[in-house]
């Protein structure tokens, strides 16, 4: 009998030939390193909402993946695929398959990736293939509106610019009314300012008083900003789709724009991906040589108080709040205490959640999630982790360091009828914000002078 | 940030620029075979341009074929048309040669409307994955054999939108042997 080998289709051939371009140590490390002992299962949120469902635990999830590497790049599935459970995908149907564990039983948050005694890291090799199957066009149809608009809008919920600046323009106005003082402005565009200020396009679509909240506290402090009319977008969907293409493009961008701007230090507002992404990973996806500092807008609060550049009054947030770590500030870019301090400067009632920093669970909504309507149904039932772990902590208010985050733990407290707000720490911090009128510190000063002649 | 080559009685222009908000007779919006606008410059289109292009698109029958091209009014945009060209996306099989064909189809409808001034975006790079090089390279090529025939084309832009898209441009640009417009 003449053995026949299986034909692929097109689209199977070409994700396994950039598996090749996609590989790198730290892929392979974690790739071979799995000795299935099940520490990762119950880091996982998704095992933990679905009890007795093996196909949600990251070692099973990940065995997907891992066989593909090794029935094509590892000698041991090359030779003996049975043994080591090495196999392949031939048809688009195997893809779109891998398209739903992928993209539909994970938000990347790298819990199990901190459990794992091997140094398993998931989430990356998760996102590497995503990263495959965008390329051939297989995802989930959130993804590809979201993605589509980052690349050809330039930002990921195709905000035109015309909006962009009418909204910063109202913002202003409505800051000029709130301090009865017409010469405070957004400044766009302004050359060799000390810090560029980027934003999140939810800030714009659905948020804006969060602009107007950290233009206050920009304006309180004396700090000479802008913020860019291009390349303004400091999020970067490239993270969960896998596309170090977009990823590279669009921080490439916005680094640009800082640039030519002369800035000196671009600050990132409130995002824990969008601080991941343009921070940590985007000058390695957009080969991007960062000649200048970038700050989480969380640090400038902190600095500005520390500094006494700002003043605040804690007892203007009185009611109990609890904070929400999100995944990719904490557990990926280890941005977990400094909003802990900020927040016990600005509110008198800071309740701990449990777990908490780097070992907090997913708001649920990460990597993407909150895009991805089909899969809606097994988010929220995963959420059940989260909101016990909200529900515990007898907070009225939820404050965290995050856009995607607000989103996906709104959705869940609406669910779960929590009856909780969610807020950041920029609102919290403006809401807190002591504002001397001109005149009067200008008195205060002159005091202070008289009496140190008296001295 | 432009270039410009005059070829035969046309100028060839390359800008960084969005292409669904300049003032021209027509721009080429690279389309989905349904014709749906979608998102990314599809949304541009529908939210600066009002809902009667989706419409208008509605009674053109589809799916359309990869490498063919149909032209709708632009609504309230600056432009006056719009042509839209289904390419291949997605590392299709054939990528290059269906671009040429894509490219081919938006000037010849571009002729056969009468559009004087056009504009193209970089076709199927971004999101579709095409690659810049090839992109760069196939749309020059395709437009300075066009305009070296005889053509009623006296303008033709092309619109990047970065300088990551610019720059293969540029080179491709070099090597075009007609003077400069500059």
């Amino acid at each position: 009998m003449r053995w026949k080998r299986r034909k692929r289709s097109h689209k199977a051939e070409k994700v396994l030939e950039r598996l090749d371009e996609k590989l790198n140590r730290q892929m392979v490390g974690s790739l071979l390193a799995c000795v299935h002992c099940g520490m990762c299962t119950d880091a996982c949120h998704y095992v933990l909402a679905n009890p007795g469902d093996t196909t949600y635990a990251p070692a099973y999830k990940a065995d997907r993946i891992r066989r593909l590497f090794k029935r094509h790049k590892d000698w041991t599935g090359r030779i003996f695929p049975w043994w080591v459970k090495a196999g392949s995908v031939f048809t688009d149907e195997d893809l779109e398959e891998l398209r739903d564990i992928i993209f539909g039983k994970c938000t990347n948050c790298r819990r199990c990736s901190l459990n794992c005694p091997m140094g398993v890291d998931y989430a990356t090799f998760n996102r590497m293939a995503r990263g495959l199957l965008v390329s051939v066009g297989i995802m989930p149809e959130g993804v590809a509106v979201v993605s589509k608009d980052q690349w050809e809008i330039g930002n990921q919920m195709g905000v035109l610019k015309e909006d962009y600046l009418e909204t910063l323009e109202w913002m202003a106005e409505e800051l000029q009314a709130e301090l009865e003082d017409p010469t405070v402005a957004i400044p766009i565009d302004k050359m060799d300012c000390d810090v560029v200020y980027s934003i999140n396009p939810r800030e714009v679509k659905y948020d804006p008083r969060t602009i107007a909240d950290a233009a206050k506290i920009f304006h309180i402090a004396g700090e000479n900003w802008t913020m860019p009319s291009e390349g303004w977008d400091m999020t970067n969907f490239g993270l969960f789709s896998g596309d170090d293409e977009l990823g590279g493009a669009v921080a490439r961008r916005l680094y640009e724009k800082v640039i030519e701007l002369r800035g000196k230090k671009l600050v990132i507002s409130e995002c824990g991906h969008g601080y991941r992404s343009t921070r940590c990973e985007a000058p390695n996806w957009g080969k991007f040589d960062v000649p200048f500092e970038m700050e989480s807008s969380v640090i400038t609060m902190l600095r500005y108080i520390k500094e006494g550049r700002i003043k605040v009054d804690k007892t203007r947030n009185t009611r109990p709040v609890t904070f929400h770590d999100s995944c990719n500030n904490a557990r990926s870019c280890g941005l977990f205490e400094e909003p802990r301090e900020l927040l016990n400067i600005v509110c008198t009632d800071v309740r701990e959640m449990y777990p908490n920093r780097a070992e907090n669970y997913c708001c649920t909504g990460g990597g993407g999630a909150m895009s991805m309507s089909e899969y809606t149904p097994l988010r929220l039932k995963s959420a059940k982790i989260k909101a016990d772990q909200l529900k515990d902590t007898g907070a009225e208010i939820v404050v965290t360091s995050c856009h995607n985050c607000v989103d996906g733990l709104t959705d869940l407290i609406r669910h779960y009828k929590l009856g909780m707000e969610v807020t950041q720490l920029v609102n919290l911090v403006a809401n807190a914000l002591v504002i001397e009128k001109a005149g009067v510190a200008a008195e205060q000063e002159d005091e202070v002078e008289v009496k140190g002649g008296e001295g | 940030m432009t270039e410009e080559k005059r070829i035969n009685q046309s100028t060839l222009r390359l800008i960084k620029d969005d292409v669904t908000d300049i003032d021209i007779d027509a721009f080429v919006f690279y389309a989905q075979p349904n014709l749906a606008l979608g998102a990314g410059f599809g949304t541009a289109i529908s939210t600066r341009g009002g809902a009667s292009i989706q419409k208008e698109l509605d009674e053109i029958a589809s799916p359309i074929a990869t490498g063919d091209a149909v032209v709708s009014s632009a609504g309230k945009l600056k432009a006056k048309y719009i042509i839209h060209a289904v390419g291949p996306r997605f590392q299709e099989e054939d990528t290059e040669d269906k671009l040429r064909t894509t490219m081919r189809s938006a000037l010849k409808r571009a002729e056969e409307n009468g559009f004087e001034r056009i504009a193209f975006p970089a076709m199927g790079v971004g999101f579709y994955g095409i690659p810049l090089d090839l992109c760069a390279r196939v749309m020059i090529e395709a437009i300075k054999d066009h305009l070296e025939g005889e053509t009623g084309i006296k303008e033709v832009i092309i619109c990047v939108l970065d300088s990551r898209e610019y720059k293969p441009f540029q080179s491709q640009f070099a090597k075009v042997e007609y003077e400069d417009g500059n």
